[in-house]
Formats: C-alpha cells, structure tokens, sequence
C-alpha cells in the first residue's frame, strides 16, 4: 500500500473544491433564472437579501423565527435526550415505548399541525412544538442506540470498581456516546428550524416562513430566494460547525 | 486471610434452547498469595465463574467467600482483569489509571502518584498521556493491568488477559505479571486457554468440562517457585502439560461433539 492514496485530502485541496462546486451552483442558477420566470438571477437575489438585512421589520422577523427555532432545538435535544437515555438503558421501557417512537417518528409532523394550532395558539407556542416535533426524533433515536451500542464490558468495569450512578454517568455513559448525541444534535439543529419555517407558513404574525410566502404571492421572487438562501446558509452553517466536533470525537 | 473459597457453585441461564449450566457444583480453594489457572474448552463457564467470584453476576446455587466474607456484590480489594479489550478510549493511559482511584474518591495527590507507580510498574511510563486507540493491543492489556494494579487489590481475577495477542507478547506480559506478583504477592486467579501459560505462571491448574462446566481435573504445579520460561524445556513441564493436554483433549472433543450434535438423535458422541 502505498501511503499517498490513503491520504486525506489536504484543507487547500478541500476549500478549492468547495469553492468549486459554489462557483458551479451560480452559474447553473444563472442559467436556470432564464428558463423560468420564478427563479430570480444571483444578482438580484443577493441585492434583496441586502436591502433585507438591514430593514427593520426583515430583522424583526429573522429574530422570531431565530428564537423560536433555538427555543425548539434546546427542547429537542433535553427532551430527546432525556427519553432516549431513558430508552436506552431500560429494556421494559423499550419494549413498551419504541413502538410509539417508530410510528411518532413515520408520521408526517406536518398533519399534526391542525391539531397543535388550537392548543398552542398561533405565535411562539405552535411554532415551537413543530419545531420539536422535527427535531426532537433524531436526538431521541441516535442517544437511544448509542447506549444500547455501549460495549457491555464498560457497565461491568463500571460495576466492579462499585462507581455510582453519577460517576458512572459522567465517566462511562456520557463520554461513551458523545458521537451519536453530537450526530442527534446536527440534525436536531437543521431539523428544528424547518419545523419552524414550515409552521410559519401556515399561520403566524411574523417569521422568515411568514415571509417567503407573502414574498411569493407577491410575485417577489428575489426576496423569497434571498430569504430562502439566508435560512440554509443558517442551518448549513451550524451543521458544518458540529459535524467538525462530531469529527474530533474519540 | 485473603483466599478465595467456592463451596458448591452452580450457575444456569435461561437460553432459546432451553437451560444452558455454565458452573456446575464446583467446590474449589485459592489459598492465600497463591496462583491458581482455570484451563477449559471455550464456552465451558470460565468467565461466568470468574464473574461470579467478582460479585459481578449472582450463583443459582452456592456460595463463593473472599478472604471468609461471603461475596454478595462487587469488591473494591477484588481486582478484575476483562477478556475484552476494558482501556475507555476518551481518557488518556493515566485517566485510565486513575478511574477507580477517582471513583474510590482517593485524594487527588494520592491518586497521580499511585497512578504513576502502576503506569511504571507495568511498563508504560512515557505513555501517559497517549489515548488507547494509539496503543497496541498488548499495550492496551497493561493499561487494563495498571488500571487493576492501582487499587492495590488483595486478590486479582484475571479472564484470559492475553488471549488476543500473540504468542511473544503473551510470554512477555506473562513473565511482567509474575514478576508482579512475586512484588505484590496478591491471591491470583488466572483464566486462560493456554496450557503452557497456566503451567508457567501457577502453583496449580483447574482444568474445567464442557457443559456442566466442572472442575474435572487439579494439577499441581511442583516447578521451583522462581522459574522463567526457560522451564519449558524441562521434563518435568512437558509431563504436567501432557496431563493437562490430555484431559482437555478428551474434554473439548466432547463438547465440539455436543455443539454440533443434531438434537434429534440426541446420542452424546463422548
Ligand atoms: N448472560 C448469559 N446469558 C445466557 N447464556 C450465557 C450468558 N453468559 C454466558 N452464557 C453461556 O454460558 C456458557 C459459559 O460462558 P462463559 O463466557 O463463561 O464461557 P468461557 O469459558 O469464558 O468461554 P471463552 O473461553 O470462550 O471465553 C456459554 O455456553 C455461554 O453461552
Ligand atoms: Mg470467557
């Protein structure tokens, strides 16, 4: 074997082909943008989304779909976290809940949107269950397996040196399945934002979902674009940044 | 009075075909500072007895003692030794260390410098701060050793420590864990499925059957007390590890005859 075909690619070689691939993606979008009429140019599209930054009521919005997509995401992972955990180590509760976890998880979130508008009116409430009915799922499902995967000759070294719930928690469990949890908390990130979006475009004051839909029955492709951009270079952005952690883990 | 007593021990699991018996009415002595191997089939009980004398796993039946108190549970003087690789790949060789220092709330001080002499003890000092994925194997073994070492137990179980190296590593780790105990001089226990290692490190062999797993043969070891492995060449280590050879010969075709016997002629090939 010779040693330079296993060899990572080095970080020049790896930005040249990230920028690669953005300078592609222009210009199919450029060339796309004259094939149909609802897909705005770059140009344009970049232009709305700077008179966007800095209009007051464009900030307004950012800022509650940016809370309530935090809000969701912190839920999701607690939440998640918490039952999976709980799942994981108890064979009785999987056997009892997993079940429900598989069909909760088969079921489009969306469809329980009638239902959740009612109860958790319009505004922060129902925007926030969307989103951790979306990002609730990943967290949940990875911390689930990643305690199931923990090899059982680490409970029984846990075990024999008589270490207690906490320090087992702490230097066993936790650090056991950081990769799984970190895996469940990039797509929670992700997740719980287009929950959010998604629920924005039904019914609510405010919000970016609010404004990629008035824009479009407007006939303001820029904006929406632009807009639209924003919230995947947000979820892209942080996805990037966790799943370099995920990367570091042991 | 630090010996290890097993009166009687039976232990049974419920499995898809119905009850497997891993220990069977094994009723056996470990007497104080002494070196005692369990040779046997694979699958014979060996881990699930050790387990047992851990305070890991409770008997059917039974009882073991340690040092005259009845074991009901996990022991911090009772160090074990896994047949899985044990080191946790997120702390360092000396967090490793220092893990059931920290979780027996030792004082920090206390914990570094115990620490530190295992690491160097088994071998390892320089390593300290290497994570075990940067290990070898055998490496990793001592860090498991040093781990165990650390708490200065009175009696260390050890499930076949060295079974997934090769055979010099295995010899070498061998003479490093003799050597210890003629410092340490703790009561070992010592499973392995290597005639030659058992003969080579112990005062006296179990050799241990195929389901009921059963003590079925005590050998032992009359080689003076400071050999190395140049004994293998004696005469007297060839007739002890013929008599261990053959037992275990009859016994593993017994039970290779049992596993893959067709259960509906249910004739046992013995
Ligand atoms: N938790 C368990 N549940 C059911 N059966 C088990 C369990 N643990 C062990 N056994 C069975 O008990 C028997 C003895 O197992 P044990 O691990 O003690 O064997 P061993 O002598 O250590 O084997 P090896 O040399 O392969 O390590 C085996 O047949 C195994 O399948
Ligand atoms: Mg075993």
């Amino acid at each position: 074997m010779t040693a330079t075909v296993s060899q990572p690619p080095a970080g020049g070689r790896v930005l040249a082909g990230s920028v690669g691939v953005a300078v592609a993606a222009v210009v199919l979008w450029e060339i796309g943008s004259h094939l149909s009429f609802v897909i705005p140019p770059p140009l344009d599209t970049a232009r709305a989304l700077a008179a966007d930054l800095t209009d007051a009521l464009f900030l307004v919005n950012l800022r509650e779909t940016m809370l309530a997509a935090t809000a969701a995401f912190l839920l999701s992972a607690a939440i998640g976290g918490l039952i999976g955990l709980g799942l994981g180590l108890s064979r009785v509760a999987r056997l009892l809940l997993s079940p429900i976890v598989t069909a909760m998880n088969g079921v489009p979130k969306i469809v329980l949107y009638p239902i959740l508008l009612p109860v958790f009116h319009l505004g922060y409430g129902s925007k926030i269950v969307m989103g951790v009915l979306f990002g609730l799922f990943p967290v949940l499902i990875n911390v689930m397996t990643g305690v199931q995967q923990i090899p059982s000759v680490y409970w029984r070294l846990a075990r024999s040196v008589r270490a207690g719930r906490w320090q087992t928690l702490r230097h066993i469990l936790l650090p056991a399945i950081r990769g799984p949890l970190l895996t469940g908390v990039r797509l929670a990130i992700s997740l719980s934002l287009v929950g959010v979006v998604l629920s924005e475009f039904f019914a609510t004051k405010y919000g970016l979902g609010r404004v990629v839909l008035r824009s479009y029955s407007a006939g303001d492709y820029p904006n929406m674009m632009g807009t639209i951009l924003l919230l995947i270079a947000v979820s892209f952005v942080l996805s990037l940044l966790l799943w370099r952690m995920e990367r570091r883990v042991r | 009075m630090t010996g290890i007593s097993i009166h009687e021990l039976g232990v049974a699991f419920s499995a898809k075909d119905g009850r497997v018996i891993a220990v069977d009415g094994v009723t056996q002595e470990v007497p104080e500072r002494g070196f005692v191997s369990i040779v046997g089939p694979s699958g014979c009980g060996k881990s699930t007895l050790l387990s047992v004398i851990a305070g890991l796993y409770a008997p059917t039946s039974g009882h073991v003692e340690v040092g005259g108190r009845r074991v009901t549970g996990p022991d911090r003087a009772v160090g074990v030794m896994f047949q899985e690789d044990s080191t946790l790949p997120w702390k360092t060789v000396l967090e490793n260390v220092r893990f059931p220092l920290q979780v027996a709330k030792v004082p920090k001080s206390e914990q570094l410098t115990r620490a530190q002499q295992a690491i160097d003890l088994v071998g390892l000092g320089g390593f300290e701060r290497r994570h075990p994925a940067e290990l070898s194997g055998g490496m990793r073994q001592r860090v498991a050793l040093a781990r165990t070492l650390a708490m200065r137990p009175s009696v260390m179980l050890m499930d076949e420590p060295f079974a997934a190296l090769d055979q010099q590593t295995r010899l070498l780790l061998g003479a490093e864990v003799l050597r210890i105990w003629r410092e340490t001089h703790q009561t070992v226990l010592f499973v392995t499925h290597d005639i030659s290692e058992a003969i080579l490190l112990s005062q006296q062999v179990w050799v241990m059957s195929y389901r009921p797993g059963r003590i079925i043969d005590v050998v032992d070891v009359d080689l003076p007390e400071d050999r190395d492995a140049s004994v293998v060449a004696t005469p007297a280590f060839n007739a002890l590890q013929n008599r261990v050879w053959e037992v275990l010969q009859a016994e593993s075709m017994r039970g290779f005859a049992q596993e893959n016997a067709v259960p509906a002629s249910g004739v046992p090939a013995s």
